[in-house]
């Protein structure tokens, strides 16, 4: 969601909360080391690494096969994990080929987006954010915990499917604990005190909109 | 407009995880009975200190994989327009790096940024590049392939290329279980061959093994290199593995501001990797620019040509180095005690027939 508007990567133009127009051509980030939680328990995935890209709707949901209990919250890193920047030529999710690894700089590149917004300075009025990171000062990396509605819990039973739906709203990705404006940073492609600070600012984005329990 | 949509779904399946992830486990290796590599051993020369991290951990070395490697290395399918393998800038004759050349060729006629380094001992190298961006040897060879002004290739298109070609299969299959070709075999097997080339055949390291003796001049430059040099260049690999600052001037065209590109951090500026000084003969020019052009010339640079105003120069240089002219000649004579004739000419590590 950009505020109340569907994420659309076909033209469509969004207002930040500046009031600076943009549109999006390309929109991936990591969700790795998912696990889901309850009073006593953490239910971690195996091989946590998914890739969501906005331009690839195959991608905007994904299978997590969980142990049987009741949950009460969902917890994630947007991101890739310190350990998997530093291990060398990885798979899946994590190819290096999927265009979200630095070659000059090892690490990931944790979220993506990529637009024109005719208040860049930039050539074609672009706007480039390659948010990456992962050590000491520099790290990027979010854990993010989101509780179930109040009331809400999760039953994973062995055989049933159950389903928890996750939106975000973009429009935190430019205002929140920080301010950016295309006009000021239409780029950001370096580990660094200013993608600190749209990692700060996106790490609050998701909410959780439904628990199904089939 | 209150359109909503959800943007990522995450479906649980209950289950047993350990069972379902078991069988989806996506290793380098998939193990079938077939599937029977020769393991090779990594064997550190005597005396030498362990590697700061086992490269091959996760990466067993095999025969095959190494072949694998080393073709890959000499394949000018791994670059945009088939002219630039691995091995067009890391030359064999020259310790894998370019001969004679302050920086190499690349695509369409264009210059690499930096000086091409040799390529030997990797093992104990954490970090590659002049800048050290690179932290691991696996990764090391997505930052060539698609350089613009190296190889300007992307991985997809690699990929689609060796894809095709039989040989792949085979060797593919041979080195990792089955034909399988995605990026991840590829790093792993060029990171075999890569980290599998030693040099420690010089004659210094025959002095050293009792196997041959310097001469006068050898023997008074090695004692003056233990006193000036020794603590950067460390024995026996000939480099710490650090990153200085020894004092030249910033290139006004290059800019080129050393590891503070890649950490950000002010007192990085100007710092590069202490190379290794084994080969030196054939690794020329010299520098991360390749500035410098002989091997007096070096010398020269640290009795006289260190700009000692830098802030971020080493503290061991502050007062340049006193080095004669006679300790100068004998320097040069002892670090040509570093090439390594046997490793130079090694044809395992040369273009596969």
């Amino acid at each position: 969601m950009v505020g109340t508007q569907p994420i659309l990567l076909d033209g469509t133009t969004f207002s930040n909360p500046f009031g600076e127009k943009y549109s999006i051509t390309h929109l991936k980030y990591y969700i790795s080391n998912i696990c889901l939680i309850n009073n006593t328990n953490k239910s971690f995935e195996k091989e946590s690494y998914h890739l969501i890209d906005q331009n690839l709707p195959t991608s905007l949901s994904f299978n997590f096969t969980s142990e049987e209990n009741t949950f009460t919250a969902l917890q994630f890193v947007i991101g890739v994990d310190s350990l998997r920047n530093v291990s060398g030529a990885q798979s899946g999710a994590l190819d290096p080929l999927n265009d979200m690894f630095w070659t000059w700089n090892s690490g990931y590149i944790m979220a993506k987006m990529e637009g024109v917004s005719p208040q860049s300075n930039q050539v074609g009025s672009k706007i480039v954010y390659h948010i990456g990171g992962f050590s000491g000062a520099n790290s990027v990396l979010k854990t993010i915990q989101l509780s179930f509605p109040a009331g809400k819990k999760l039953l994973v039973e062995q055989g049933k499917i159950n389903e928890i739906n996750l939106e975000a709203d973009l429009n935190l990705w430019w205002q929140n604990a920080n301010t950016i404006k295309i006009t000021e940073h239409p780029v950001c492609t370096t580990p660094g005190v200013m993608a600190k600070k749209i990692a700060e600012n996106y790490s609050s984005m998701f909410s959780i909109k439904e628990i199904v329990n089939n | 407009m209150k359109t909503k949509i959800l943007i990522l779904t995450i479906f649980i399946l209950g289950g047993v995880t350990l069972v379902f992830d078991a069988c989806k486990k996506s290793d380098v290796n998939s193990p079938s009975s077939e599937y029977r590599p020769t393991y090779l051993s990594f064997k550190i020369p005597t005396g030498w200190p362990a590697p700061p991290t086992d490269i091959f951990k996760n990466n067993p070395l095999t025969e095959e994989g190494f072949q694998l490697g080393r073709k890959l290395f000499y394949d000018g399918r791994l670059s945009k327009d088939g002219n630039f393998p691995c091995a067009s800038c890391h030359q064999q004759f020259a310790a894998f790096a370019t001969y004679d050349h302050q920086f190499s060729h690349g695509f369409n006629n264009s210059f690499t940024f930096r000086n091409a380094p040799p390529l030997f001992n990797l093992a104990w190298m954490k970090e590659m590049h002049w800048d050290g961006g690179i932290n691991h040897i696996e990764v090391q060879p997505l930052a060539p392939i698609t350089d613009i002004k190296e190889m300007a290739e992307n991985i997809e298109n690699v990929l689609k290329k060796l894809s095709v070609d039989t040989a792949y299969h085979r060797m593919f299959t041979t080195a990792f279980g089955d034909t399988m070709i995605n990026s991840q075999r590829m790093l792993k097997a060029l990171s075999q061959f890569m980290g599998s080339i030693l040099s420690f055949n010089s004659k210094y390291d025959q002095v050293k093994r009792g196997e041959a003796s310097f001469t006068l001049s050898q023997q008074n430059g090695y004692a003056t290199f233990k006193a000036k040099c020794n603590s950067c260049h460390t024995e026996p690999l000939f480099t710490d593995n650090s990153f200085r600052n020894n004092g030249l001037p910033l290139d006004p065209v290059l800019k080129d501001i050393g590891r503070m590109r890649v950490t950000g951090r002010p007192s990085d500026s100007l710092l590069f990797k202490v190379p290794s000084l084994r080969n030196i003969q054939y690794t020329g020019p010299f520098m991360h620019d390749g500035r410098i052009f002989s091997l007096p010339q070096i010398v020269s640079h640290y009795q006289t040509g260190i700009d000692i105003t830098q802030p971020t120069l080493d503290p061991l240089l502050k007062n340049r180095l006193t080095i004669t002219n006679q300790e100068k000649v004998d320097l040069v004579e002892f670090l040509q005690t570093l090439t390594d004739d046997v490793f130079l000419q090694d044809t395992r590590f040369s273009q596969p027939k």
